[in-house]
């Protein structure tokens, strides 16, 4: 039975087309996958059919009916509820506050507290027991945002339920926990849509799989008919025959020491780390997230000035205290949240290119334009940055070619580390076997050494020669060679073996 | 499992040592000290009443001001508002006519009405940046004041007094002017916008206007009509101006257009002061009551501590930036920098 | 990957949408001015165009102040100036006294005081991390203070220089000098906001600290250097105002602090720093003195202005500053 069904919907923001010809179906007690690149449109046309936006032009049937919700509130009140996925949250307001925003219990004109209390508990309990319901959204970590997101679209009880990468900053445990939940749904007769850039998850939830592309439905994929097939996917999602991995990186890893790490502290998060990087290898760090992952990588860039452990770089002791010395000493990051940390959203791709070269010591008052125009067209040729000019705003960009955009900007620096905080976050399928090509030809051609964290352990497996695994801000384990794969990788994570 | 989100200890006394509402209740309390030494007769029942007075506008506008930047806004507007309706007020009255008061009084409050509501519209549904927004229409009120009142004056009925000094009315009953000199009209006015406040925040849109102040994305994603909380904020604010006008014209019987200019910076200061973040989404309105409790007793403590006249503007002014470095040297210790990504402009 | 196409590529329409904002800054000043000559006669008389211009040239300099700490981002912003500047009057009057060889003395003064200034307002809002709005409000309050004690019990003696004069109020033929001045000063504000580092320096801190200080800069040192060279900008603009003014007197900067901000925003500064134009505020400027211009033309009395200033301003900021939904 068909839940939602959405007709030629089109979408236009000032001169850019999201949504070009929106045609999608789901049905009651199914879960509909909808997958698409980064600026494909599945994320428009989902807030379309949550009401965030009106479309320009087309039809939606829900339930039979023709609708057009003004607002989010009119599809709430109809049964359509979407967790979003850059959070719909309210840092200041609690986790039940959170919950129940919008549909209040009231008793009269004043709101009933404990009712909405009672409700948001039973619904927290099923989803992450323990989660205290009384702290401020700002004190949780992301991944009990995420799932106080979930609840909260949840809680009424809606007839369609759209969940836009729920997953991202989940565990494994969660997800699977989360997975369960939505059986359930399911078997209450809810629609579900759901969006993820891991390919796995998708093809073990979904039912059926939508897949988008330059803002229009292009394949329908029923997995219980056709199967499950995912290079198939990912041809459609990017329109081209793809490799599925990357070529694995094959480069003669010496045992010469470029980076020495002994001790490293930093308040509550990091815990006497030690380790050496070896030039030429790359040096992955995995483990539950939240485990002090992200932080060591900023700790390595010199972002805490605080912080105290003692560090080489080939040999020659350096201080970790302001980015400004790790930059000059060869350690360049590429930040985990890639708009918040990485980029000037509204300078163009060339500024942003070339900035870092502006904090360095000795540079020119005047900007050598020409020089750095050069080198910034050099840069955008061998990432394939696909950008109308280097003068278009890096909003306009894909996240994926965002991404690049960061990796870019140490491109023309004399790497010796380069640190990767998940550079592969929130970039769809197809855009990060490109992107990590990319980076590992330049990591073969230029002879750095990487140290990479991912919060997928695809990616670790995948492209690490070494792993460490954190737990609550020390390094656990050091995998090798074929004691890099799933079972160990789990298990030494949660600290079973 | 994971810990590491938790940068200071748990326990909520802890947690309240690290807000800002703790240093300005520390504050408090030293001035307090302070002006109670200085001031000689300070426990005296008159120089309460006193001082309560002196106290009550300033109060009653930052308790407004502390809603409206609650919400995520700024209404630089709220002193040439005043200006307005004390204009307004002795406009319609008429001396000797007793019912013209509450003519007046209605009117005035139709007048705060809709000076929040065009600010409203500025601010929620237009989405000008409210520091510009306010400084447009604060002219316009200004204008609108000059042109009813273009010299100070204007005339007010007797009973009006009541507002400021129950004792001076000349035919109030004994048992009200006795009321009067225990508990002061100003007190009363305060009092009133507090359980104004409190009421509001038990509904819904009390809450709602801490969640358009914190995230007005999420809020509106969330169904909330971010624009009309906004402008409920700004016409809640004005009308603690109105009561803050009400208390003026009981105190002068006239009406000036250019009074209100002044009070309104140090409204804002009183806000910050009293730990309103002026991000917008966090803080007390009763302790940015506090906040003005604490600049007042500032300028009494200038006052009676025979601080030549020339150095009041400069000490009171040293004191004000203490005072808010004191409530908020704290902030780096908070999170919630991390999702609420906003300006306050 | 396969992004959408944007659907407007020709090269008017990029142009257009550049510029935008100074293009319908100087529509609506063409605009007030065929509007002031039609209802007053006489309004667009060369004489009138170049005294708008001349007092427009005041506000774009304190526009300049205004826009340096805006565009370094937190919520920057500068309420001080106003009195900074006056300040500056006050205690250079006496050592100018009406004479040109103590001028170099008085630069001095103007400067350090500048830099005081600048300072203390950089600290507070960058290292303290107090919100800017406050600190230099407070700190316009202090420096009030200041004058006060300063000028307790005496009036304010002394003239500027005669050099300061010739500047500030007299003309060269039919141009007055303050445009002289305002032209070399956007110049070199030009050139140094978008041929140097520091300018691309100054946007980008504006536009995320984050990736700026992860990128090697020292965000807390860039913009504690904003408020001082704003301090000694607004300074400065001290001297020229009482070289237009012939004297010092307590309130003379205070009028400008508000349409310095106003000037930067409808001249297309975003308040959350990271961009602008300096000849977008010198047009706001212009703008927002052709209004006042025009208003006091019409005989509308105190009332009339101001109600008329805030109802076009407010329309002005509607049709132009509306911030956009971020989801």
């Amino acid at each position: 039975m068909i839940s939602l069904e959405t007709i030629g919907i089109k979408k236009c923001f000032g001169g850019v087309v999201a949504v070009s010809n929106g045609n999608l179906k789901c049905q009651k007690g199914k879960i509909t996958g909808l997958l698409g690149a980064n600026g494909s449109g599945k994320t428009t046309i989902s807030k379309i059919i949550s009401g965030v936006y009106n479309a320009d032009a087309g039809e939606i049937i829900f339930n039979g009916k023709s609708i057009k919700y003004k607002n989010p509130n009119e599809a709430r009140k109809a049964g359509i509820a979407m967790a979003f996925q850059n959070l719909s949250l309210v840092g200041d307001l609690t986790v039940w506050q959170n919950i129940v925003l919008g549909v209040e219990n009231k008793k009269g004109l004043f709101l009933n507290n404990e009712i909405s209390k009672e409700k948001s508990k039973a619904i927290v309990d099923q989803l992450l027991p323990g989660l205290d319901i009384n702290k401020k959204v700002y004190e949780l970590n992301s991944g009990e945002m995420q799932i106080v997101e979930i609840a909260k679209a949840i809680l009424e009880e809606p007839k369609l339920l759209i969940l836009d990468e729920p997953t991202a900053a989940l565990e494994l445990a969660q997800v699977k926990s989360l997975f369960s939940y939505m059986r359930i749904l399911a078997k209450k007769g809810v629609a579900m849509i759901f969006t993820s850039h891991r390919l796995w998850e998708v093809m073990e939830i979904c039912d059926d799989v939508i897949i988008f592309r330059n803002g229009e439905n292009v394949a329908s994929i029923d997995f219980n008919k056709d199967g499950k097939d995912p290079k198939k996917i990912v041809s459609y999602i990017t329109g081209e025959a793809q490799k599925l991995k990357a070529e694995k990186n094959h480069n003669e890893i010496t045992e010469e020491t470029v980076l020495s790490i002994k001790g490293l502290n930093y308040g509550k998060f990091l815990k006497d780390i030690t380790f050496k990087l070896k030039k030429g290898e790359i040096l992955g760090i995995g483990g539950l997230t939240g485990q002090g992952q992200l932080e060591l990588m900023l700790a390595l860039a010199g972002n805490y000035p605080d912080v105290r452990c003692d560090a080489e770089i080939n040999g020659k002791k350096i201080k970790l205290n302001k980015p400004a010395n790790a930059i000059s000493n060869g350690i360049l990051l590429v930040p985990g949240d890639k708009q918040r940390e990485g980029l000037f959203l509204s300078h163009s791709v060339f500024t942003n290119i070339i900035f870092p070269k502006l904090g360095l010591k000795y540079q020119p008052l005047f900007i050598p334009y020409k020089k750095y125009r050069k080198e910034c067209e050099q840069v955008v040729d061998a990432l394939s940055i696909k950008t109308s000019s280097m003068d278009t705003p890096v909003s306009s960009l894909s996240g994926g070619n965002q991404q690049k955009v960061i990796v870019g900007k140490w491109l023309s620096f004399d790497t010796n580390v380069l640190l990767l905080a998940d550079p592969a976050k929130g970039v769809d399928v197809g855009a990060k076997i490109e992107l990590y090509q990319h980076i590992i030809n330049q990591v073969k051609e230029k002879k750095m050494s990487v140290i990479l964290y991912a919060s997928d352990n695809e990616e670790l497996i995948e492209y690490c020669d070494r792993l460490m695994i954190m737990y609550e801000g020390q390094i656990v384990a050091t995998l090798e060679g074929d004691d890099i794969n799933d079972d160990t990788i789990i298990a030494t994570s949660m600290r079973i073996r | 499992m994971n810990k590491s989100s938790k940068a200071v200890s748990d326990s909520a006394f802890h947690k309240f040592i690290y807000k800002p509402e703790f240093s300005t209740l520390i504050i408090l309390i030293v001035m307090l000290i302070i002006t109670a030494i200085l001031q000689k007769n300070f426990f005296e029942t008159k120089s309460i009443v006193r001082n309560i007075n002196a106290f009550t506008p300033l109060i009653l506008l930052t308790m407004g001001q502390a809603v409206v930047i609650i919400s995520g806004g700024l209404d630089l507007s709220a002193g040439t508002t005043l200006s307005l309706l004390t204009c307004v007020l002795t406009f319609v009255m008429k001396k000797g006519e007793p019912v013209t008061g509450f003519y007046a009084i209605i009117i005035a409050f139709a007048v705060a009405v809709l000076v929040g509501v065009i600010n409203g519209i500025g601010i929620g549904y237009l989405r000008v940046p409210p520091l510009i927004a306010t400084f447009a229409t604060s002219f316009i009120w200004l204008g609108a004041a000059l042109f009813l009142r273009p010299t100070p004056g204007g005339e007010s009925v007797e009973w009006f007094k009541m507002f400021y000094n129950i004792d001076g009315v000349k035919n109030a009953p004994q048992f009200l002017k006795t009321f009067g000199t225990i508990v002061p009209p100003g007190l009363i006015l305060v009092i009133l916008g507090c359980v104004f406040w409190f009421v509001i925040s038990k509904t819904k849109t009390g809450r709602y206007i801490y969640a358009v102040g914190s995230n007005n994305d999420s809020a509106y994603v969330s169904g909330i009509n971010t624009a009309k909380i906004q402008m409920t904020a700004c016409i809640i604010n004005s009308l603690f101006v109105f009561l803050a006008a009400l208390f003026f014209v009981g105190q002068n019987q006239s009406g000036d257009a250019r009074m209100g200019g002044p009070l309104i910076l140090k409204a804002i200061a009183a806000t910050v002061v009293g730990g309103i973040a002026l991000t917008g989404g966090k803080g007390s309105v009763y302790f940015a009551l506090v906040g003005a409790l604490i600049l007042s007793f500032v300028s009494k403590i200038i006052f009676f501590s025979n601080v030549p006249n020339a150095y009041q503007t400069l000490v009171s002014g040293l004191i004000v930036i203490i005072a808010i470095a004191g409530t908020q040297v704290y902030a780096p210790y908070n999170k919630r920098a991390m999702i609420n990504e906003r300006q306050i402009i | 990957m396969n992004r959408v196409i944007i659907s407007q590529n020709n090269i008017a329409y990029r142009i257009y949408d550049r510029y935008k904002k100074l293009i319908i800054a100087l529509l609506l000043i063409i605009f007030l001015f065929v509007f002031g000559e039609v209802t007053v006669s006489n309004f667009l008389s060369l004489g009138q165009i170049l005294l708008t211009v001349k007092l427009a040239s005041f506000i774009a300099l304190f526009g300049l102040c205004q826009m340096i700490v805006i565009a370094s981002g937190g919520s920057g912003l500068d309420l001080s100036v106003g009195y900074t500047a006056t300040m500056t009057a006050v205690f250079t009057a006496s050592i100018m006294n009406g004479e040109n060889g103590n001028l170099w003395m008085a630069v001095l003064i103007a400067i350090s005081l500048g830099i005081t200034v600048g300072l203390v307002n950089g600290l507070l809002t960058s290292y303290v991390k107090l919100p800017p709005l406050v600190v230099t409000l407070a700190m316009a309050n202090i420096l009030q203070g200041v004058i006060d004690v300063y000028t307790a019990g005496r009036n304010i003696t002394g003239r500027p220089s005669p050099i300061l004069r010739i500047i500030a109020a007299k003309s060269t033929g039919i141009f007055p000098n303050i445009l002289f001045i305002l032209i070399i000063v956007a110049t070199i504000v030009m050139i140094i906001l978008y041929k140097t580092k520091w300018g691309a320096v100054l946007f980008g801190v504006g536009a995320n600290e984050t990736t700026a200080y992860l990128s090697g800069i020292n965000v807390k040192l860039v913009r504690c250097t904003a408020f001082i060279i704003t301090g000694v900008l607004a300074s400065l603009m001290g001297l020229l105002l009482i070289g237009n003014m012939g004297i010092a007197f307590k309130d003379m900067g205070s009028n400008y602090v508000m349409p310095s901000i106003a000037a930067a925003v409808v001249g297309g500064v975003p308040l959350m720093g990271g961009g602008g134009n300096y000849i977008g505020v010198i047009l706001g400027a212009i703008f927002l003195q052709t209004l006042t211009n025009l208003l006091v033309a019409l005989g509308w009395g105190d009332a009339g202005k101001w109600l008329g200033f805030g109802i076009l301003l407010f329309i002005l900021l509607i049709v132009y500053v509306r911030n956009r939904r971020s989801i």
